[in-house]
């Protein structure tokens, strides 16, 4: 397969997901803010929100001051938001429509769907409730794209390559919203009940609530939520899950065979996989969870960079 | 059903006068009478959002932005008697097997020119003409056209006249198999009892044709490595190249998927670099190779043209076919074919004024209001004079244009294009058409039956491309004995 082809079929996957997961935790706070007690709370909650799905630090450079219609209009719509829910789907267009001839074409259809009816979506003064219908569009547009993938595309190559995609991805996030929510906790006050909160927003923002309530109701304590969203090897979005299916996918797509191209890459993963399994959240400070989630943050990076050589998703490709 | 329907003093496809259907037609005629118009017009409108559902576009580029539309569709197909269709496919393979021995001999011995019968400067000074690129090469089976797109039209008397030649990068091919798809998803009551040529192989005829080009140096002639070369999303004809191969299994590969090393050709895979042997390049001569054509093309690739040179990638087309597929060539073609092939035309010319010469200007310059004046290097329908329906501004500006240029432009009479009834807006009315018949050639060649029926949908208008608000129809060749008399 061409690189480039490869290249945007992984793009394709990783922006599908980014959309899906930033949809998702916008859709939690959309929830949540109607609960908030006061303004200060609220900014913190929308600080949060920012930090996970884009760039706090961004945002705040351009906007001064919270309003929660600005910042729904970031998350969801902006142009020069680079990881706008609206800018995800359109590249994850783009790369379908690039790679027409190695996908489904029930695939380009559920995206090249969404994107026809964008024109019918207010971007300015819009109501909540047209914002939620929305973000539950972006949901079941990726939920069907992972349908169509799972239940119609060949178990080869570029099958491969939408799901390591989607697995980074995920696993970053998930990696950034616990991080996020460390943070949160660290810098406030320490009361039990808090922390009660902290955790069940956790789990909201990655998705697992429900998950996580059927095997251990009705606890919430930090230990648990943890082991469940970082080492859970059966619950999809816990950071285990991914990268044993990265390692997987890989390992199917080199036929379990370890060259000299692809040395680097597997050792990285392996390096990645005892670091994640040796995690043991029960003797850890917050300080040291932070900097775990930090570390893996740059795993992430750097596991991406080498994925991206070994395959030539990168130029200059070299005559061997 | 057809009230009102005038065939005025033009050919109709479809209908011999307001009340009565061709005999070829009356089977469509009788099952179109079972529908409601409303019933017609819904079927009309999930056929339109189906192409684009599909994503079955292409880009119109409106001062730098483009905007991705559908070629409307209308459900009136073309059908073509079996008698009527063997006359057109004897008549293209002739043409395009004409139009190939003059390119292997305008790029070699130049006997046409030695011999009179064309004049060199007609050659030598046509921009398109690559005599440093492609002089004196072998290439697989001396074909320079693996595939050939030729515009015909009818005239006031049913006949059929060739109006271009398409030797470069005919595009449109996916519209003809995309128009029968969506014909049959939503309008399956109105093939009826009707037996029609299928399109089922024609893509599997369409790939043996390619392979059928293995360059001389492949280092696997028995499974040669082909690719489609596209410009990329952004062309307007994407969607063309991504079902073409798509359908033929072949890579889909831009100029920045392939590298030159020694005079190889590679793309560059997921795996390190894999040879190419056959390159079917949907990009111009001109922004092929950097090194050969316009320094500036960031489309092409590196290099690609000496390994053409050398044998060791086939390129389809051929480069350098511009020079026979112009305006002002196509009006030798019919010598051509009596030069080369020692026939007569099976299908003739539309009658072709060339301005540089002073009896033909003399008469052209007098006659502009009747006349249609065409830019010898355009397509698309642009830098074009429908003198009948222009002004006299337009006019005017023509006669500076030929005036200043007589060699860029020619001259034909304004033709009573034929009709056919078409579908909008909850009522039938008769529109302009033409047909582009798809001539693919390998070690042998084969017409794919049917073609691209292209439809003028603006009432009155003469201008069927895609780029200014034409549209298609589906064409059903009929098997013998499927011309049902009434």
């Amino acid at each position: 397969m061409l690189s480039r082809v490869a290249n945007s079929l992984f793009w394709m996957a990783r922006n599908i997901e980014r959309a899906e997961n930033n949809a998702s935790v916008l859709q939690v706070q959309l929830i949540n803010m109607l609960e908030a007690d006061d303004a200060e709370v609220l900014d913190r909650d929308w600080e949060e929100v920012l930090e996970i799905v884009v760039s706090l630090a961004e945002y705040q450079s351009q906007h001064p001051h919270f309003k929660t219609d600005e910042i729904i209009h970031y998350v969801a719509f902006a142009d020069k938001n680079y990881n706008s829910l609206i800018n995800c789907m359109t590249y994850a267009r783009e790369n379908a429509r690039a790679t027409r001839d190695m996908i489904p074409e029930r695939l380009w259809e559920v995206l090249n769907k969404f994107y026809l009816e964008l024109p019918a979506i207010r971007r300015n003064d819009f109501t909540l409730q047209e914002i939620q219908d929305f973000l539950k569009t972006i949901t079941m547009t990726s939920m069907t794209a992972q349908g169509v993938v799972e239940s119609s595309m060949i178990r080869g190559v570029p099958y491969s390559f939408i799901k390591i995609g989607k697995w980074l991805e995920r696993a970053e996030k998930t990696a950034r919203i616990l991080n996020v929510i460390c943070e949160k906790a660290r810098k406030e006050k320490q009361g039990s009940v808090n922390h009660h909160y902290y955790w069940l927003s956790a789990l909201r923002l990655v998705n697992g609530y429900d998950a996580y309530i059927k095997e251990h109701p009705p606890t919430m304590d930090a230990e648990h939520v943890l082991q469940f969203i970082i080492e859970e090897d059966r619950f999809p979005r816990s950071i285990r899950y991914c990268m044993d299916h990265v390692m997987e996918t890989i390992n199917k797509l080199e036929k379990g065979e370890i060259n000299h191209y692809s040395e680097r890459l597997f050792q990285m993963l392996e390096t990645i996989q005892q670091e994640v399994i040796s995690f043991k959240s029960n003797d850890m400070s917050m300080e040291e969870l932070m900097d775990f989630l930090n570390h893996f943050q740059n795993r992430c990076i750097q596991i991406g960079q080498i994925f991206s050589e070994t395959y030539y998703l990168v130029e200059p490709v070299e005559i061997k | 059903m057809l009230n009102n329907y005038q065939t005025a003093e033009y050919f109709d496809e479809m209908m011999k006068d307001t009340e009565k259907p061709k005999p070829h037609y009356e089977r469509f005629y009788q099952m179109l009478r079972q529908f409601s118009i409303d019933n017609l017009h819904e079927k009309n409108e999930t056929a339109q959002l189906s192409f684009l559902r599909q994503g079955i576009t292409f880009t119109v580029y409106n001062e730098s932005v483009g905007t991705e539309r559908t070629m409307p569709f209308d459900f009136v197909p073309i059908i073509i008697p079996s008698h009527n269709w063997k006359k057109i496919e004897r008549g293209m393979k002739q043409r395009v097997q004409a139009l190939n021995h003059f390119l292997e001999d305008v790029y070699g011995d130049q006997e046409i020119i030695k011999d009179g019968i064309i004049p060199r400067d007609l050659v030598e000074q046509n921009p398109y003409y690559y005599k440093e690129q492609s002089e004196g090469l072998n290439i697989p089976h001396n074909n320079h056209i693996f595939l050939a797109g030729i515009d015909l039209i009818r005239d006031e008397n049913g006949e059929y006249r060739v109006l271009e030649d398409n030797l470069r990068n005919p595009s449109g091919m996916s519209y003809v198999f995309q128009n029968r798809y969506v014909m049959r998803q939503v309008y399956p009551e109105l093939f009826g009892e009707h037996s029609i040529h299928t399109l089922e192989h024609q893509l599997s005829e369409l790939h043996q044709a390619l392979i059928a080009h293995v360059p001389e140096n492949s280092k696997n002639p028995l499974h040669p490595c082909a690719v489609l070369l596209t410009p990329g999303s952004y062309n307007s004809a994407y969607y063309d190249h991504v079902f073409l191969a798509q359908q033929m299994g072949i890579e889909l590969v831009e100029g920045r998927d392939l590298i030159v090393r020694d005079d190889v050709v590679y793309m560059k895979t997921i795996r390190g670099l894999k040879r190419v042997d056959i390159i079917y390049r949907r990009i111009d001569d001109d922004f092929l190779d950097p090194d050969a054509f316009d320094p500036r093309s960031v489309l092409g690739v590196r290099g690609l043209l000496k390994a053409y040179q050398k044998g060791n990638v086939s390129i389809l087309n051929g480069i350098g076919n511009g020079v026979a597929d112009d305006k002002a060539m196509y009006a030798f073609v019919p010598d051509m074919i009596r030069y080369y092939l020692n026939e007569d035309p099976i299908i003739p010319n539309v009658q072709t004024y060339f301005l540089r010469n002073p009896e033909h200007q003399d008469y052209v310059l007098n006659n502009l209001d009747k006349l249609v004046v065409k830019n010898v290097g355009a397509s698309g329908g642009y830098d074009m004079l429908i003198g009948p329906h222009a002004d006299e501004q337009e006019i005017e500006m023509f006669r500076k244009k030929i005036i200043e240029k007589p060699s860029q432009y020619i001259a034909q009479p304004t033709i009573k294009l034929s009709r056919a009834p078409a579908f909008q807006g909850g009522r039938f009315y008769p529109c302009h058409v033409d047909l582009r018949v798809f001539v693919m050639t390998g070690s042998k060649s084969h017409v794919l039956p049917g073609g691209l029926s292209r439809v003028a949908l603006k009432e009155g208008s003469l201008v069927v491309n895609s780029s200014q608000g034409g549209g298609g129809k589906d064409t059903w060749v009929l098997h013998e004995g499927g011309n049902h008399h009434a």
